[in-house]
Parts: structure tokens; sequence; C-alpha cells
């Protein structure tokens, strides 16, 4: 059952199956290509008629963040990841971070993804990052203007040698070093771990999937010679 | 003990991909027919491939924590998902072990379709340079049977089930029937015209052959490239016994399918040497019944077949049915694979795929072909394939703001390109499934006890397929190409093996040229613990067709009332 396609993105300190949503359903080149029409009528009437998993909406999500579970993020380790988040992926003309319910997201996989000791270790790493801005901004990461948060941030984007050995070996390893070795380089891993968990949990979002990524659930075909017409998503904006 | 009055004229033990194919040859050719599955029954609304990822807690990477409580082996498997982990085993319930150091992943699906729902359908034909393998290096016994006897057999399988692929006309990998291929992805179609130049036409890169429809076929729809088909698929694209061989089974009006029916042994005659019925434990009352039948099909898989035979007690066979010449439970095998290699390929930026191919590349096998390889016995093929990273490559990549939203937007990323080897395993007698002593699974039935390592042969061959994987990425025109030596444990590839070889004599195996248990005759092995040797290519297809084929044989014997 040996698998036989390239695996995609994994989670953070997962050894288990990655979703690995393609990149992309932009909106452009498109092309035709259909079943014939009884066969389409069919695979439609198929997919209709299945009660599949209950919907999880972002309405949903949207009540996740108003009721963080218990273990999830507090509100000053949430103002961190929003702030955070809306940093590496701001509001633009399409939705930001928050917009897509990144930290609410996050705020679950703190608290049920996470064992105890992991879930303390990337908080602390937080709090790294909330002192870094005390001392090079002189305010606390979410009470930063955007500039500001971006420098912060550009600084997070540079680990030290060190810390880049670190996270290297821990990565090979599948496991976080504990003790001092692993402490001094807190910031850059817990920095590594927001950067997957907010990329991953935005691109996967609803409202991403359907209105910047125009995912679609069942495309009908394989084309693996597919143009790219530039021009189709400037028409489709 | 309850015995069940009604007696059948089969019982196939087991679901999945052997154990349909047994239910549908036999109902079809008039047998009653009792399919005894240990999981719960399963409905098209189980399945849940369309479930898009903001509809899981996690995002499609699973609830860590309870998966490392509930299936600390199962979570192992790469189709152990957020979503379909449910296909698999609780490890609790259903314990095996292993000597110190010496792990075995074994892979479960207890439900009606086994795991048939789960497997990655990569269908690919032997020929005789896998069945005459044996006999000519001398590692395990020499196969009952060649290629010309079970080849109308893969023809009948291939047929039913629906398989695409393309003819290449290569005598080590047959062609087949086969449905029109998938496309390759235009970066592919480069590597396999440069790779067959660059290595004189011998390795040849050719499109998965995959139990997977591209067209309408045998009243089941077409792919429609949604992706994860270890989830499920609601319009029976790819075979699983649900959508395909039980329907057929079914039809016929012989069938009887009978979930939560744990078999704990075959129930031996030894008056008629033959086999009675079989035990079985009632997965949720713990009750037991015995059922009755001419003839037992043991489909459970290769290590659970293997555990019910050495759990069942005959005359002259204490230490299991089938053993008398003590060959129960040896040579098991499963591939070899974790060494490969991954790139990028320059250019073809105004290309990219559109939908979710299930199917990655094949690269037939090449070692040990025409002329001996200096290094190792047999060979390996190579899977692998080719896209466009997209949005997934944010996680890792510098940058952020503005522009960093923006090019993982409208930028795909690079074509990366990733090659894996699968490597033949020799059969070692000393690998090995026996009974637990002190182990036993929630039913009370003795845990298998797997005992299977990687010879020196296979350390040889990880290095080659490491070499040879970068090597052709590099003649395909990647750059940036790594290649990485590594091992999986035993069992990883979930392609387990062996354990009730077939052999010309009861002194080279437990079964005959037919499947059928040398010392009774009336039960038929024909899952993967019938296999001699393994062979590189994924075995589910050659299960199917010497099911078929010892499914026609068993009606034939009773007939002639020779069982």
């Amino acid at each position: 059952m040996g698998r036989s396609f390239p695996a995609g993105a994994r989670g953070p300190c997962s050894e288990s199956g990655p979703v690995g949503m393609p990149g992309w359903a932009i909106a452009n080149g498109i092309k035709g290509g259909f079943l014939e029409r009884r066969g389409f009528l069919l695979a439609l009437g198929v997919a209709a008629a299945l009660p599949f998993a209950p919907r999880v909406t972002q309405e949903i999500w949207r009540r996740v963040s108003e009721s963080p579970p218990p273990d999830g993020l507090t509100e000053p380790y949430f103002n961190i990841v929003s702030a955070l988040a809306d940093t590496i992926l701001p509001p633009t003309d399409t939705p930001g971070a928050s917009d897509a319910g990144v930290p609410a997201w996050i705020s679950v996989v703190v608290a049920d993804y996470y064992a105890s000791s992991e879930r303390t270790a990337l908080l602390d790493g937080l709090d790294s990052i909330d002192a870094l801005a005390k001392r090079t901004e002189g305010l606390p990461f979410p009470e930063l203007t955007v500039t500001g948060r971006e420098r912060v941030v550009a600084v997070l984007e540079r680990p030290n040698a060190y810390e880049r050995f670190v996270l290297r070996l821990e990565r090979s390893q599948h496991k976080p070093f504990w003790g001092t070795a692993g402490l001094l380089a807190r910031r850059a891993r817990a920095y590594a771990q927001m950067k997957t968990l907010i990329v991953h949990g935005y691109f996967t979002s609803e409202i991403v999937q359907r209105t910047v990524l125009l995912t679609e659930q069942m495309p009908r075909r394989f084309e693996g010679d597919a143009e790219i017409l530039t021009v189709g998503l400037d028409e489709a904006a | 003990m309850i015995r069940q009055s009604r007696a059948f004229d089969a019982i196939v033990v087991g679901s999945g991909i052997s154990g349909g194919w047994a239910a549908k040859e036999l109902c079809e050719r008039g047998l009653n027919t009792l399919v005894l599955e240990a999981g719960g029954p399963i409905e098209a609304m189980d399945f849940v491939e369309h479930v898009p990822p903001y509809e899981m807690r996690f995002r499609g990477w699973g609830n860590r924590l309870e998966l490392k409580r509930d299936q600390p082996i199962q979570r192992h498997c790469y189709a152990c998902d957020e979503m379909s982990h449910k296909f698999f085993v609780n490890d609790h319930d259903n314990p095996y072990t292993t000597p110190e150091k010496t792990p075995f992943h074994w892979f479960r699906g207890r439900q009606v379709g086994g795991r048939s729902i789960i497997w990655n359908r990569q269908v690919y034909r032997w020929s005789d340079l896998d069945f005459e393998a044996n006999a000519r290096d001398g590692h395990g016994n020499d196969w009952p049977i060649r290629y010309s006897d079970i080849a109308p057999w893969y023809g009948h399988v291939e047929r039913f089930i629906g398989v695409s692929g393309a003819k290449e006309g290569l005598s080590q990998l047959p062609d087949g029937d086969f449905l029109p291929p998938m496309e390759m992805t235009v970066v592919e179609e480069q590597a396999r015209n440069k790779v067959l130049r660059a290595f004189d036409g011998k390795r040849v890169m050719t499109i998965g052959r995959t139990a997977v429809l591209t067209q309408n076929h045998n009243g089941r729809l077409a792919c429609h490239y949604c992706g994860p088909c270890h989830r499920g698929c609601a319009t029976h694209s790819y075979f699983n016994s649900i959508g395909s061989t039980l329907p057929a089974a079914a039809k016929t009006g012989k069938l009887t399918l009978r979930p939560h029916s744990v078999v704990a042994e075959v129930v031996f005659d030894p008056a008629r040497r033959r086999a009675r019925g079989v035990r079985v434990i009632d997965a949720q009352t713990f009750a037991e019944t015995e059922f009755e039948a001419r003839v037992v099909f043991l489909c459970a898989s290769a290590i659970e077949s293997t555990r019910i035979l050495l759990n069942s007690r005959a005359v002259g066979s204490p230490d299991g049915l089938g053993n008398s010449t003590g060959l129960l439970g040896r040579y098991v095998m499963d591939h070899h694979f974790g060494s490969g290699a991954s790139g990028f390929m320059p250019g073809f930026t105004n290309k990219r795929t559109i939908g979710e191919r299930p199917n990655g590349i094949y690269i037939a096998r090449f070692r040990n072909i025409e002329e001996p390889w200096r290094d190792f016995l047999r060979g390996y093929g190579i899977q692998g394939g080719s896209g466009r990273a997209g949005w997934t490559r944010g996680t890792s990549m510098p940058g952020y703001g503005t522009e960093f939203k923006r090019t993982l937007i409208e930028d795909l990323g690079g074509w990366a390109f990733s090659l894996i080897p699968y490597g033949e395993t020799l059969p070692y007698r000393d690998n090995r499934v026996t009974l637990d002593s002190q182990v036993k699974d929630k039913w009370g039935i003795p845990a298998a006890r797997i005992e299977v390592r990687w010879g020196e042969n296979e350390r040889e061959m990880e290095k080659d397929m490491m070499v040879t994987a970068g090597e052709i990425l590099e003649a395909s025109g990647c750059k940036d190409v790594r290649a990485y030596l590594s091992t999986n444990p035993p069992g990883h590839c979930v392609h387990e093996m062996g354990g009730a070889r077939m052999g010309r004599t009861p002194e080279e195996g437990v079964l005959n040229e037919w499947n059928q248990v040398w010392d009774a005759p009336n039960v038929f092995v024909t899952d993967g613990a019938c296999m001699a040797s393994s062979a590189c290519q994924n075995p589910s297809i050659t299960y199917m067709a010497l099911t078929a084929r010892a499914a026609a044989r068993a009606v034939q014997e009773l007939k002639r009332r020779e069982l």
C-alpha cells in the first residue's frame, strides 16, 4: 500500500498524515473537460444525497473564538497570535489571517493538539517574542504599529546559527529538545511553529478555500499539462 | 457454544480485497456463501473523502493525542489521518507483540471491506521473472505455478475491477486489460523521454497502473479526482469490495454477510481429515458460534489468516492446522522502502495540473533482468510523482507580509519531483509469525508474535535504490536533487505476505498449487499468506487473481465430490 505520490505539508510535531491541500486552484486558467452528462449527473446526485460529516462553518469557528477551549489561548496570548498572524498574512484585497479565523483555530490546536509540555513550551516562546518586542520597540507586540510589528518579525525571520542548528536537529528527530539547549531556541521554535500554524490555518480556512483558492471538491478531470492563463486572474478579480 | 443449524456451502473469512473476490466467485458459481467479517458494517455515508479541511478540527493533521492513545501503531500509516483513522483498528483491542528492537508495523482494517477501503490501489502483474526467482537463486521454495497459470485470472480480475494503465510491452511487467491511462504531468512526460534516452530504453517510466476508473465501468462511475481515496469513495470509482465484489456476490442471492464475527479457529474433523467449519466469537456479545461449511476460504490478511491457522488444532499438527511440516508462520515478507530522492524540475512555470490525480508514475524494475547485478539479488520498482507545492511551501518559506501572501496565492512554486523505490525482500525462514504465549486480544485469542528483520540483501538493495533514484531524477533534468538512505520497519509498506506459502509438496509449502492446505484440502488460503516470494510489485492483484482461481478450483472439486 506504499504511497505513490509526494507527501504534502505535515503538521508541527505530527507524524500522522497530511491534508496537503493543493495550492493550484486559483482563479486562472481552468479549462473545460467534463464527464459525459449521465455520469456527471449521477456523480452530483450521489454527492448531494450523502450526509457527509457535519458541517462546521466559519460561523462555528467564530464562536470558537468567542468561547475558547479551556486549555486554549488566554486573551494576552490570543492577542499576540492575532497580531503575529496578521503581520505574516495581512488583510489586503484578500482576507487577512484574523478575517479567516486563524487565531481561533490555533487556540484549538494549542488546547487539544499539543501535549501540556509542548503547550507550555509554545506559550513560553510567545512570551519571548513579546519580550523581544518590548526590548526592541518598547511596547508589547500586540500594541505595536504595523511597522513596528514588521520590524520584530524581520528579526524572528532570521534565526541565529545556534537556533537554526537546534531547529534542524529537532525536525530530523521529530521531537523538541528540553533543558537549556531547547530553552535557548524557544523563541525561534515558537516562531517557526506559529508560522506553520498561521499559513496552514489560513489556507485551509473556509473563506480562503472558497473565495481565494476557489478549490473544487470534485474537479472531475485530471490535466497534467494545463496552461496558466495569467490574464485570467485579473479578469476573475 | 452454539452450533449454527444451517450449513453453508462455503465460508469466507474476511471481506476485504481477497474475501470479496472469494465471495463473488463462489456465489456466482452457485455456492451458498457465508462471509464472516470481524469488524462492523460500513455504509456509503461513512465515506469522508469530500469533507473539506475547514470542517476538520485539526484541518487534516488528525487528533494527534487521541491517535497516540488509541492507535499508537496504526497512526504511522500514511492513510490513517484525521478522517480515515476510523478505518483502522484500535491497537489496544488488537494487540500483537514483537521481540525487543525488532519493530513491525501491522496496519489493520477491521470493517466490512477491510483494507480495500484504505489501500493505495496500485496493481501490477507479476511475470515469470518473479515466479521463477526462488528456483533461480535458491532462496525460498520454487513456486508451484508460473505466469501462464495465473495470466488468465489477472485478466479476469482487471476486466471486473477496472485498471487504468499504459501498455509498455515489458517482459518483467506484463501488460494487462487496461482502461485508458491517466495523464502524466508535463514534467513527467519530459522525464520519461529523457530517462529512456539516458539509459538505453532500459528504465521505463510509465503512468501508474491503478484500480481507479478513468471511464465509467461495470456500473461504477469514473473518478472525479477529488484526491483522498483512502477516506472512501462515494462513487466507488476505485476498487474496493464494498462497491464491487460484495454487491456482485449479493446479486446472486447466495451471499450471507455477517459482521462483528471474529474467527478464532478453523474446526477440524479428524475422521474426514477436513475442516468442519469455523469457531466465531461475536465481537459485541462475545457469544461463541460454530459455523459449518463444505469449504473454508481464509482471506483475513496474511498475518491474520496465519494466526487463525496457528490457533487451530488438528491431528498430527498440534502447533496449528497445516503445520505438519513446521512451515506455518515462516517466510513472512514485506517490501522494504524508505530510501529515495527528490528534486526540482526547472521551467514549466506556465504549466499546472488540474484535479487531484490518485496515482503517480512507475518505473519498472531494471536490476537483474538480463544481466546479474553485482551487489544483490532480485530488484525493485520505483513509484513517484511530480507537482507544484502551492501554498504549502509557505510554512517553511522565508518572508511575511503582503508580498509573501501574494506570492503564496498567485505563484504555485516550482515543480517538485520525488521517487520512492520499493524493493523485493527475500524469503527468510526465521522471519515468522507465532502465537504469543501471554498476550491475548479483546476476544481472548492469542496475539500474533511477529519477528521479521531485513537481511543483508535488502540493506545492499536500499543503497542502490537511493543512488538510482537520484540518477534518474538528474537524467530527467531535475536540479537540487537530494537522495536519502533510510529504511522503514517491516510491515510499514502494508505489503506483508507469506506465513502459509504455496509449495509443490507438503514438505515445501503449507498450501498446494491451488491454495489448498495440504493437511486439510477443503481449506483455501488466498490472501497474502500464500505467497512464496514477494517480487517488488504491489501484490493485491495477485491475491485477487489467485483467489478467483482457487474459488473456481474449489467449486470444480466440490462438483467432483473431491472435497
